[in-house]
């Protein structure tokens, strides 16, 4: 499911242009690297892109319904050229798609947020995690089936913080009810077709699944682990305060009493929150925040 | 002809435009307008057939406000609708099918090559273009070829009509696999088709691109004033 030019409020696309833009210059750089040490991974990486954006605008049988849909892609693509590299190539294959009415060119951000990075990472991470306990083609269909609910689900929560701010979780319930009927059988769809071309490629070309830009720098993955750190804690944080029965209490509190006790009322800085909203503003400061320790962390660590 | 660049620009600006607007009128206005000129470009076919995934999910989003949002509840009989949902549920429609049309007419008319080209004025990094440039090339290559193995199972009895869920998933999923594997080989295969033409590592894009002439430079000022204006009568008029 492509969201359509029209539908985001700006806030928003800009907000997913941001976070996407993030993972894509981390993609690129590990892009670079391999090229760097292997030239022959451009066309490589380009042609494999080439074929899974075709596949996944095939239609593939839809079981209980009877129909066909064409499926998402993202995770089949992870374990062949690796989760980041797929970020970028999914966000290339979204510009594509595009041009023939799937998505559109404000709604870049988004889709590449809700197929590109959350539907690609979590089929990626399952993928891993049952590859050593498993059959081979039950990792690869689980992860074909967790990354394409996880895209739906996101894809929904997009239209709901955008379309419904002042109810999000109704309204994410909702837009997630409605898809539900097309996009579960098709989930399950998912499965059956990453689970079968993976046994194929396996049985036929063992070499082309391998795990193929795992290899983080010690910047990126800090500057990640950071950042998911960080974010998870404004998150926790946010929701205590929820519960408390205030309207995300638990960081305002936090940050009136530690981190700025002589910040002025009407600052820049509460203007600003208040502008573009709680949700956004404390999911940008964990992210930048966790991206700049990460940074700082780094280069703290090669000096000592 | 206008130079793609300013024709992408104005759609991006016009889009973006579109996405801001409060009312429906000019939203409206602007798909009536393209649903004319694809008319008269003799496209209205493919552009109809094109159009129908963005408006699929218009038309949820305007179902799913008008049932929901609002407190002024409009009673149809066996149901009740609200008011400022369906208000605001048209506005998304009219945005979607408006930026859509846009987005057609643009494609309809300009070449992939030359969208590409574009990027590369507008700051895309370099490996980003290479990949796009090779996956624009390559899909229609590898989009032929699987539909040749397609047909090539078929006549092999791979998709018999009474075949079931299992049997035509895995009848299409070796299909793919074969297609994935070819690419691999392949790609070794357009690498030394490169070297042999002296590709080089550091041999890429070249960044300058030729300088925007005048004239389409003051048609590109002239509609992104346009722009402006219609968003003024937007917000200022209705």
């Amino acid at each position: 499911m492509h969201i359509s030019d029209g539908i985001l409020e700006p806030k928003w696309i800009l907000f997913w242009f941001v976070i996407s833009a993030i993972f894509i210059s981390l993609g690129l750089r590990i892009i670079n690297k391999r090229i760097a040490a292997d030239p022959a991974y451009l066309p490589r990486i380009s042609l494999i892109g080439a074929v899974v954006f075709v596949i996944s605008v095939w239609h593939i049988p839809v079981p209980v319904t009877g129909s066909s849909s064409h499926p998402v892609g993202t995770p089949l693509a992870a374990i062949i050229i690796g989760p980041f590299a797929t970020v970028v190539i999914s966000a290339i294959a979204l510009f594509f798609q595009a041009f023939v009415g799937h998505g559109g060119l404000t709604t870049i951000g988004a889709n590449t947020f809700s197929m590109g990075i959350v539907g690609t990472f979590s089929g990626y991470l399952v993928y891993r995690l049952l590859k050593n306990i498993s059959p081979l083609w039950f990792s690869a269909g689980m992860a074909g089936f967790v990354g394409s609910i996880l895209t739906y689900l996101t894809t929904a929560l997009e239209l709901a913080l955008s379309l419904n701010p002042g109810n999000v979780m109704h309204y994410w319930k909702l837009y997630a009810m409605g898809f539900i009927p097309t996009q579960l059988p098709l989930c399950i769809a998912e499965f059956a077709f990453t689970g079968y071309v993976i046994k194929y490629i396996s049985e036929t070309k063992p070499e082309v699944v391998a795990p193929a830009d795992v290899c983080l720098d010690r910047f990126t993955k800090t500057a990640l682990g950071l950042m998911i750190l960080i974010t998870s804690l404004l998150a926790i944080g946010a929701y205590i305060g929820y519960l408390g029965g205030g309207n995300m209490a638990g960081t305002d509190s936090t940050v009136e009493a530690l981190a700025a006790p002589g910040a002025i009322s009407n600052g820049i800085g509460v203007r600003l929150m208040a502008r573009i909203g709680e949700p956004i503003g404390f999911g940008s400061v964990g992210i930048i925040g966790g991206l700049i320790t990460g940074y700082f962390w780094s280069v703290a660590r090669r000096k000592s | 002809m206008t130079d793609s660049r300013i024709k992408i620009l104005i759609s991006f600006l016009l889009i973006t435009a579109i996405t801001v607007m409060k009312h429906w009128y000019l939203p409206i206005s602007i798909s009536l307008l393209c649903i004319v000129l694809a008319a008269k470009l003799k496209v209205i076919r493919d552009y109809g057939k094109k159009l129908r995934f963005p408006l699929v999910l218009a038309l949820f989003i305007f179902v799913t406000q008008g049932f929901t949002y609002g407190v002024n509840a409009v009673n149809l009989g066996i149901v009740s609708v609200y008011s400022e949902g369906i208000e605001y549920g048209f506005l998304i429609f009219s945005r979607v099918f408006a930026s859509a049309s846009i987005l057609l007419l643009l494609v309809i008319t300009t070449s992939e090559n030359e969208l590409l080209e574009s990027m590369r004025y507008f700051g895309v990094p370099k490996t980003m273009l290479e990949i796009s440039s090779f996956m624009a090339r390559y899909i229609k290559t590898f989009s032929s070829e699987g539909k040749k193995l397609k047909l090539a199972q078929k006549s092999r009895c791979g998709f018999p009509k009474n075949a079931g869920f299992k049997k035509k998933m895995h009848s299409l999923a070796s299909i793919s696999g074969a297609l994935i594997t070819r690419a691999f080989a392949r790609s070794e295969e357009v690498y030394r088709a490169m070297l042999s033409r002296g590709w080089k590592q550091d041999l890429r894009y070249s960044i300058d691109c030729h300088p925007l002439n005048k004239r389409d430079l003051i048609l590109g000022i002239i509609l992104s004033s346009g722009i402006f204006v219609l968003l003024g009568l937007d917000r200022l008029v209705w």
